[in-house]
């Protein structure tokens, strides 16, 4: 286990290896760079020295391999280097970001669970029945709107019939005032928790009915447990699988970002620091989001392939490496 | 309720028919299909890029079905024609992925070992690049359109397609009956294609009809972020994100394309969920 | 279920009393915006969303006001010499930046020199090449040498760009990190794209701040910012969509303010690439497009048709110009004169939602100039990319939104001359635009002048190297308790110093 455990630790750093050589790279196959992004049209009033004055002071100068391993050593050293957006470190303001996102993630995988779960468990066992049907339907009427189209419609019908809306622009922690937060953050996580549900409804679903086929199940109903006690015993834990596993991706990719609920709700997320430091090309900032993202996504993998083994004893860690 | 499905003679569509989702489904796929198809040949109400400057912003009427936008263009002959680009859109991105997806992730999966680590690494790189940052790079490089968007679509869903299939893979090889074939000396091939792969099927099909409703929505989230189909061209996605800014002046513009892209994304699931419950083996009663 | 219900339960009452707590009266205005200033040097920047923020906090020797006239700011009053080749200003007395240091000519010599130094890269470094040297006679007097007569050098200063820095602080290299300006807000914190902090400054010169503060949002949609105008929980606001701001012209808790802008909505076409080399076939295009169609479609009609000049004291009227009535035969004719009456397939970038009306402007075009057989294909780039590409040169055709600015000569020197660092952009110059921007630059009798660049529109319209379209409105909303805001065709927030709430 424990020899098992190293050895996934260590494949980490070849993926975030991989992770940070692809976006060095791609992010600089991108038209436009650092100084056009910041100066706009303006920045044909430069001279050539002005522009070189610049690219110094960026330190966008030198030859990209040489500005690579410099970051490099910068990361080893626990150093993701300056945005040149923000004159901060990379890391204090991505760290400024992340409580938001996290949070975010937490809430709507949450409100997920809470609708998927029962609604997928009942269509599974009510199998083909009205409810199962109803169920789903309702389910897929999250998984059909859009995002920002959900957003858009929680934002005019709070803004327009009851004239309130809970965070414009004035986001506050929940540390600093914990009811404040949540009343800003239940919208957004609604509106994503909303379109996930619908993936966890079906997976569980789907999960349970695969499940309640096995023969252990038919033995621990030929052996007359209750149908209760046989879903709650054996098909939910079992059907646990696949839904573990999209919860996995699902907080992974949260944890990415949402851009567009944080554009909505203006809400200060890893995501639109993401989306802005492209567009204003923050190279350094670009890099370090990416790696972060990338370092949590990693991280929870990790758990998930833990979780796995610890309710399928049949995938055994030996066999993993 | 296993009962009902064990007649292994009726053909697919029929056993379909039976099942009261994928009947729904299938209508709804049928009829979207058709009205892409219709769309894709031009025969809409009006030419769907035609403006009628005089009749811009009408609500829907006897002249224009489902109302004018901005340029006076009409919505029903876009939406029509938005439905082909779409369509196109997420057929092309899902069979790509699903296709490149199940391969490595079968493999992967079966074969185990080094292979299995090193290519779940390179998925993983994949996997954990933020998909956005994916889409954007991909498109600022090549410029937006139909091909970008498809490769930018693909390249976020394959490393999930390898994975929801890999699981399966894992889970099914240590179960006893495969152990039991290869104490027989069924060849890997054999196993792998007789045995694992039917295994994945289900989760497979529920990935695929998932991913067909997501690209279409990753479609129109792109477009929000005005990364999607290119204007004048219609899809859903870019009428929808057109219509934000104004939707209070003319809710028609929001109402059609939203309702397309959620009757869209319903069919897609209900076919998938009923494709599940005809093609699972073990539902249809026939354990291999 | 009954934990979910509880949940439910909690998250409403939270809700509740979170908006109750929000709604605490207090006398900082709160105002949104959907984009953050890119750094707080005053030299260097150059989106407008960075001047909305520095013009409250930094100011230049000379203001506009809503006519776009020239009024004191932190010189109280100036004087060209008869020749023209010397500026003297009289400086304000008693000013102090913000971190008391007192104003004096000395920072006008630091804040000059730095702008003059190839290496700060000041924004507007080439409106003061003409600044051969700089005197002063005592702390409170500032006299500009010219190397040639500059009559456009007055009005020129009145910018962020131009705004009077502490020589300590250019000493120290301070100036891209700090904000010590001498104007009515201090800034006390900037977190970027979320929110910034402004209290009013006491010891300003002018009338007020009235208010004690200013709390500026980012909310990145527009149509949350008007969500949260209706919602009440901000006072004040800058709109950039004319599709949103149109929304509150009839709402009767909102008032919107517009006022029509010098910035200008303009088909650049660049007559280096064939076949717009050829004169017939730009004046053909400029002939074939219905400029208020455009306006109509793109923008709700919400703005006015444009010839080359914005402002009001030098535009022409429209109809003066250059087929600015769509004529469809005549730009047939020149078409089949340029021997392109098959039409010929013409490339257009446009950026995505800059403008917001730039795609539907393209579209509009698109479709009017399908009239006379020319193919128009759109190309959308993302902001940072259309720029590149601008800069570059490297297009047929662009939708773009430029700056206005109050003197024609400022305005265009850089386009139209052909030693101007865009004219390369603007991809075309003649032996007669030189000689009408030389005259303009350097004739100091306003009568003179005016006929100069009404001579400069009107040549401008018939070479049609550009299609001028329209100027859009600058939007501001608020709530009916903001008192005392008065817009300006610049977009100056300046007066939001004198405004007060009756709540």
């Amino acid at each position: 286990m424990i020899r098992y455990l190293t050895q996934r630790i260590v494949a980490f750093i070849p993926t975030l290896l991989g992770v940070s050589i692809l976006i060095f790279s791609t992010i600089r196959l991108v038209p436009g760079d650092a100084i056009v992004a910041m100066l706009g049209t303006e920045a044909g009033m430069l001279t050539d020295t002005q522009r070189q004055s610049l690219e110094v002071y960026f330190g966008l100068d030198k030859p990209p391999l040489e500005q690579y391993f410099i970051w490099l050593g910068g990361v080893l050293r626990g150093d993701l280097g300056l945005s040149v957006r923000h004159g901060q470190p990379v890391i204090d303001v991505i760290l400024a970001r992340f409580p938001v996102t996290l949070q975010l993630a937490i809430m709507a995988v949450s409100i997920a669970l809470m609708i998927g779960l029962p609604i997928g468990v009942l269509a599974a066992v009510k199998h083909n029945s009205m409810i199962d049907l109803f169920g789903r339907l309702f389910a897929l009427l999250g998984l059909g709107m859009p995002s920002f189209l959900v957003g858009t419609l929680i934002i005019y019908v709070l803004s327009v019939y009851f004239k309130i809306l809970p965070n414009s622009g004035d986001y506050v922690s929940l540390i600093e005032d914990p009811s404040r937060n949540i009343s800003q953050m239940i919208f957004p996580a609604i509106t994503l928790g909303f379109a996930f549900s619908a993936s966890v409804m079906r997976t569980t679903r789907s999960a349970v009915l695969e499940v309640l086929t096995q023969d252990y199940i038919r033995t621990a109903r030929s052996k007359g447990l209750s149908e209760a006690i046989v879903i709650q015993r054996h098909a939910l834990r079992n059907a646990l699988i696949p839904v573990v596993t999209i919860v996995g991706v699902e907080i992974g990719y949260l944890l990415g970002g949402t851009v567009i609920t944080e554009e909505i709700f203006a809400l200060p997320g890893v995501g639109r620091l993401l989306f802005n430091a492209i567009s204003q090309r923050d190279y350094a900032l670009v890099q370090g989001i990416a790696l972060f993202i990338a370092f949590n996504f990693v991280l929870i993998n990790l758990i998930a392939d833990f979780i796995y083994i610890a309710i399928d004893p049949r995938i055994s860690y030996a066999q993993e490496t | 309720m296993l009962k009902k499905h064990k007649s292994t003679e009726v053909s697919l569509i029929r056993r379909l028919l039976r099942n009261r989702s994928g009947t729904l489904g299938l209508l709804l796929v049928v009829a979207y299909a058709l009205i892409a198809f219709l769309g894709a040949v031009g025969v809409t109400p009006y030419p769907t890029l035609e403006q009628h400057v005089r009749d811009r912003l009408k609500p829907p009427s006897a002249q224009y079905t489902l109302g004018t936008d901005l340029f006076g263009r009409d919505i029903a002959s876009r939406l029509m024609e938005g439905a082909a680009n779409s369509l196109r859109v997420a057929l092309l991105s899902v069979t790509i992925s699903a296709a490149l997806g199940t391969l490595l992730g079968t493999f992967s999966g079966y074969i185990g070992g080094l292979f299995d680590t090193l290519l779940m690494r390179i998925m993983d790189v994949f996997f954990a690049l933020p998909a956005l940052l994916l889409a954007l790079v991909i498109v600022s490089v090549f410029g937006s359109g139909v091909t970008t968007t498809v490769i930018a679509i693909a390249t976020v869903y394959t490393p999930i397609f390898a994975r929801v299939v890999r699981g399966p893979v894992l889970s099914v090889k240590e179960l006893d009956f495969i152990t039991a074939a290869r104490c027989l000396g069924m060849s890997d091939a054999r196993i792998l294609f007789r045995h694992v792969l039917p295994n994945t099927l289900a989760p497979l099909i529920v990935q695929i009809s998932l991913a067909l409703s997501w690209s279409l929505l990753t479609e129109a989230g792109l477009s929000f972020l005005g990364l999607g189909t290119q204007p004048p061209n219609p899809s859903w996605g870019v009428m929808l994100s057109e219509s934000r800014g104004i939707a209070e002046m003319a809710p028609w513009l929001m109402i059609f394309p939203a309702l397309a892209i959620m009757f869209g994304v319903l069919g897609f699931n209900l076919l998938g969920d009923g494709l599940r419950d005809v093609l699972d083996p073990r539902l249809r009663g026939h354990k291999s | 279920m009954r934990k979910i219900m509880l949940i439910c339960v909690v998250a409403l009452f939270t809700l509740w009393v979170g908006t109750v707590a929000a709604q605490e009266a207090s006398n900082v205005l709160i105002m949104a915006r959907a984009a953050d200033t890119t750094g707080l040097d005053p030299h260097t920047q150059t989106a407008f969303a960075s001047f909305r923020l520095l013009e409250l906090i930094y100011e230049p020797l000379v203001n506009l006001d809503e006519n776009l006239n020239v009024i004191p700011a932190l010189a109280e009053s100036w004087e060209f010499s008869e020749d023209g080749m010397t500026l003297t200003l009289n400086l304000r007395q008693g000013v102090t930046f913000h971190n008391g240091a007192e104003f004096t000519a000395e920072d006008v010599v630091a804040t000059f020199n730095r702008i003059l130094d190839e290496a700060t890269a000041a924004a507007a470094r080439a409106n003061y090449l003409n600044i051969a040297s700089i005197d002063t006679p005592d702390d409170y007097t500032v006299v500009f040498n010219l190397s040639q007569p500059d009559v456009p050098l007055l009005a020129a200063l009145a910018t962020t760009n131009a705004a009077i820095v502490d020589s300590a602080d250019i000493e120290s290299g301070d100036v891209a990190t700090i904000a010590n300006g001498t104007g009515p807000f201090v800034l006390d914190n900037w977190t970027p794209e979320e929110v910034t902090t402004l209290s009013a400054n006491p010891n300003w010169w002018g009338e007020g701040p009235n208010v004690d503060g200013i709390e500026i949002r980012i909310i990145p949609d527009e149509t949350s910012i008007l969500a949260a105008l209706r919602a009440g929980t901000i006072d004040f606001a800058l709109l950039n969509d004319p599709l949103v701001a149109t929304l509150l012209i009839d709402d009767p808790n909102i008032i919107l303010n517009r006022v029509p802008s010098i910035s200008y909505n303009v088909l650049q076409l660049r007559a280096v690439v064939p076949p717009l080399d050829q004169l017939e076939v730009r004046q053909a295009i400029s002939c074939a497009i219905d400029r208020q169609e455009v306006l109509d479609v793109a923008s709700l009609g919400e703005g006015q048709v444009t010839g080359p000049l914005t402002m009001a004291t030098f535009a022409l009227p429209p109809n003066e110009l250059f087929c600015y009535e769509k004529d469809l035969d005549r730009a047939r004719d020149l078409m089949a004169q340029a021997g392109m009456e098959d039409g010929f397939t013409l490339n257009v970038i446009a950026a995505n939602a800059e403008p917001p009306t730039a795609l539907s402007e393209a579209q509009n075009i698109q479709a009017q100039l399908a009239e006379i057989n020319i193919t128009v294909e759109i190309e959308a780039l993302e902001l940072s990319v259309y720029v590149d590409r601008w800069l570059a040169g490297d297009f047929d055709a662009a939708i773009a939104q430029n700056g206005g600015r109050p003197d024609p000569y400022t305005m265009y020197a850089r386009y139209w001359q052909s030693t101007g660092n865009l004219n390369n952009v603007a991809g075309y110059s003649d032996a007669t635009l030189d000689d009408l921007m030389a005259r303009g630059r350097s004739e100091i009798d306003p009568e003179a002048r005016y006929e100069i660049f009404a001579e400069f529109q009107r040549y401008l319209a018939e070479q049609a190297p550009w299609v001028w379209l329209f100027v859009g409105y600058e939007y501001t909303a608020q709530q009916p308790y903001v008192m005392g805001f008065v817009p300006t065709p610049t977009d100056s927030l300046l007066s939001l110093a004198q405004v007060t709430l009756e709540r």
